[in-house]
């Protein structure tokens, strides 16, 4: 009877890692330490050809709790004055010669290349995915994201978490049939100041665009509080307003 | 021919410019280079000649072409300076929207100049927002057409993002985001006066209207209720809603209600009858977007205040009797009647009942990147004529964006496309930003 218990507190102690490993904490915890709850930001993205030739794009973005995000064009002149919002699953995209919002989809691209909608207007990856599974890895955790709805851009993904840090490596994102739809690669991990220390660069490629890539460069993120307000179709037109 | 050589050589330019930016391979970022400024200043300038190719047999041609020389083509050319400015003192932003088009053809040479937009905004409260002075307004969410826009002028659907004149308003803009299924309540009122020298193309003079849109976003559907009230025009009220059925997928509608239409028809010998209804327009439509990349937009639009089959007939009937009765006693007075009462009605985009719009376009196929081809048509459901679209974009080049597009008309005698004044028309477009 005592070597049964000695055993089974044995099995108990070394299974303990495992148990301790929560990944939907670990989830929450990325999150944070990416981007403050309510910020502010510049972006510059851009789009790479197999030929090296390149196009820009500048944008400045403000955020608000797990799934409110604006992000208005700075650059390129023929963007200038585009807006997109983001609500939770809901997207929109203010043109200003259009002069209206119109609705747009998670998996179309307001700026071309191999970036998204739902990589340009990201909210918090805990707010759209579940965490089925998370293991160690060596020095990193290996977490496996199943979507919450049909409505998120990519089905799965799977997400290196460095364990010093716990900021993400790499991710690869998946469609619902397994296919491997892109592979986000984060680096340069830099202090923004204010507590904010993160990778100051994300590259992505994907198979289904060979020789393609695209890189979002990230600049001055800054927490920063937002009246709900910010976050509405009828303020689009109206971000600007909101640099200082 | 000198202005597609000057056309020619700019692209050129354009092209080695973004060659020579491509060499350095080094990524770079300081967003200190776009820091805000109380003054921001920008525009494009568009040049679009075109050629037109005549319908000969065509009512139109007939109505335009009855007392000039004959001519199988048009060409026209066409340069267009946007001018924006904005600026910024505190809670108060005046906004300016300026052009200068200068159009010329084998017939005759224009110049425009105009504010498309010009008005104050003044915003104490991310919550409250008050604009007085000329506002382009654009209510619905049909992307050929919207039966919903009250107060705005109406739309080219054969190219649905050209900007357009707002009026001169006086609007305010509450907005309250919530938590909850209702996420988003927005009322948006204005005030919009009408006389000789204001609004004057709006309708009847010597009115100040009112109008109002209260949006809302609820279980993820934008819905808004639009509304204007009798003054200029008659009163009218409307709905509208889009939502995303899926990640690809989005769906949406109008439905408007106007009340004491007046139509005015003319017969084969020129007398004209007016009508008084109540009438409603409607439009449904969607867009998706494959696993290909391909978008599909797709409209079906009723419009209440249209021509039926046999009032746009007996138009096309007037012109032809008027031009007989040109030919053979030199008098025009029919065709100048006909070309009065068009004016009104029959000369307008889409003057008839029902409608299909549908444009596909594929986004960077060949891996070429920034290349969009697509083909639009429009299909007049009650007389079976319709327009096909081809065109071809490219938006590579940084701050220049290219268009090359045909357009095809076809239909039957009396048919709304088989009477237009062109039967095809081939038009290019360079855009250069700055």
């Amino acid at each position: 009877m005592k070597r049964l218990l000695i055993s089974s507190l044995f099995c108990l102690l070394t299974a303990w890692p495992v148990f301790a490993l929560d990944g939907t904490q670990l989830l929450q915890r990325v999150d944070r330490n990416l981007e403050p709850a309510s910020y502010e930001m510049y972006r510059k993205l851009i789009n790479v050809e197999p030929d090296g030739k390149r196009k820009e794009f500048v944008l400045y973005s403000v955020k608000k709790g797990r799934d409110k995000i604006v992000a208005l064009f700075l650059s390129p002149p023929s963007d200038k004055g585009r807006a997109t919002l983001r609500l939770g699953d809901n997207m929109w995209l203010y043109i200003p010669d259009v002069g209206k919002p119109m609705r747009i989809t998670s998996l179309q691209s307001v700026t071309g290349g191999v970036f998204n909608n739902a990589d340009i207007l990201r909210i918090d990856y805990a707010a759209e995915y579940d965490v089925e599974s998370a293991e160690e890895l060596g020095d990193q955790y290996l977490l496996n994201l199943k979507a919450k709805t049909g409505e998120v851009a990519y089905d799965r993904l799977k997400m290196r978490v460095d364990k010093k840090t716990v900021l993400p490596t790499i991710i690869e994102c998946y469609a619902a049939s397994g296919l491997l739809i892109k592979t986000l690669r984060f680096k340069d991990i830099k202090d923004f100041g204010g507590g904010i220390k993160r990778p100051a660069t994300l590259e992505t490629d994907s198979p289904l665009y060979k020789n393609y890539k695209s890189v979002m460069l990230y600049s001055e993120i800054k927490k920063r509080e937002f009246a709900d307000e910010v976050f509405t179709l009828n303020n689009l037109a109206r971000v600007e307003d909101l640099r200082k | 021919m000198k202005l597609a050589r000057g056309l020619a050589t700019l692209v050129l330019l354009c092209l080695a410019a973004s060659s020579v930016a491509a060499a350095d391979e080094e990524f770079k970022f300081d967003a200190a280079e776009f820091q805000k400024k109380p003054f921001e200043f920008s525009g494009y300038l568009e040049l679009k000649p075109d050629r037109s190719w005549l319908n000969q047999d065509s009512a139109f041609y007939k109505l335009n072409f009855y007392a000039r020389s004959q001519r199988d083509t048009l060409d026209q050319a066409d340069a267009t300076l946007k001018l924006n400015g904005k600026y910024t003192q505190g809670f108060t932003t005046i906004n300016l929207r300026g052009s200068v088009e200068v159009k010329s053809d084998g017939l005759s040479s224009s110049r425009i100049s105009r504010f498309d937009e010009a008005y104050m905004s003044f915003k104490p409260d991310p919550g409250f927002t008050l604009d007085a002075g000329k506002v382009a307004l654009k209510w619905g969410k049909g992307y050929a057409w919207n039966p919903v826009g009250f107060v705005e002028r109406p739309k080219n659907p054969n190219d649905t993002e050209l900007p357009r004149e707002g009026y001169t308003v006086l609007a305010a803009d509450f907005v309250r985001n919530l938590e909850g299924d209702l996420k988003t309540v927005a009322f948006t009122p204005l005030l919009m006066p009408v006389s000789s020298q204001v609004n004057n193309d709006f309708g009847k003079p010597n009115h100040v209207n009112f109008a109002a849109k209260l949006y809302l976003l609820y279980h993820d559907t934008d819905i808004d209720f639009t509304w204007l009230a009798s003054g200029s025009r008659t009163p009218r009220f409307g709905v509208d809603f889009s939502r995303n059925l899926t990640t690809s997928m989005e769906f949406h509608g109008e439905w408007a209600r106007i009340f004491n239409v007046d139509q005015r028809l003319v017969s084969p010998t020129g007398s004209t009858t007016t009508t008084r209804s109540n009438v409603t327009n409607y439009l449904l439509g969607l867009r998706y977007l494959t696993e290909r990349d391909t978008t599909w937009i797709l409209e079906y639009y009723r419009n209440g205040t249209g021509y039926a089959l046999e009032q746009a007939a007996d138009f096309y009937r007037l012109v032809n009797n008027g031009l007989g009765q040109f030919q053979t006693t030199g008098n025009d007075v029919l065709l100048q009647r006909a070309a009065a009462v068009s004016q009104g009605g029959y000369a307008r985009a889409n003057p008839m009942q029902r409608y299909l719009y549908l444009r596909v376009s594929q986004k960077e196929p060949f891996d070429i990147v920034y290349f969009i081809p697509s083909i639009t048509t429009i299909v007049n459901v009650d007389d079976r004529s319709y327009t096909v679209t081809p065109e071809l974009s490219y938006s590579g080049v940084t701050n220049l964006d290219l268009r090359l597009r045909m357009m095809w008309l076809h239909g039957e005698k009396e048919t709304e496309f088989g009477e237009k004044q062109n039967a095809r028309r081939l038009e290019l477009m360079l855009r250069v930003y700055f």
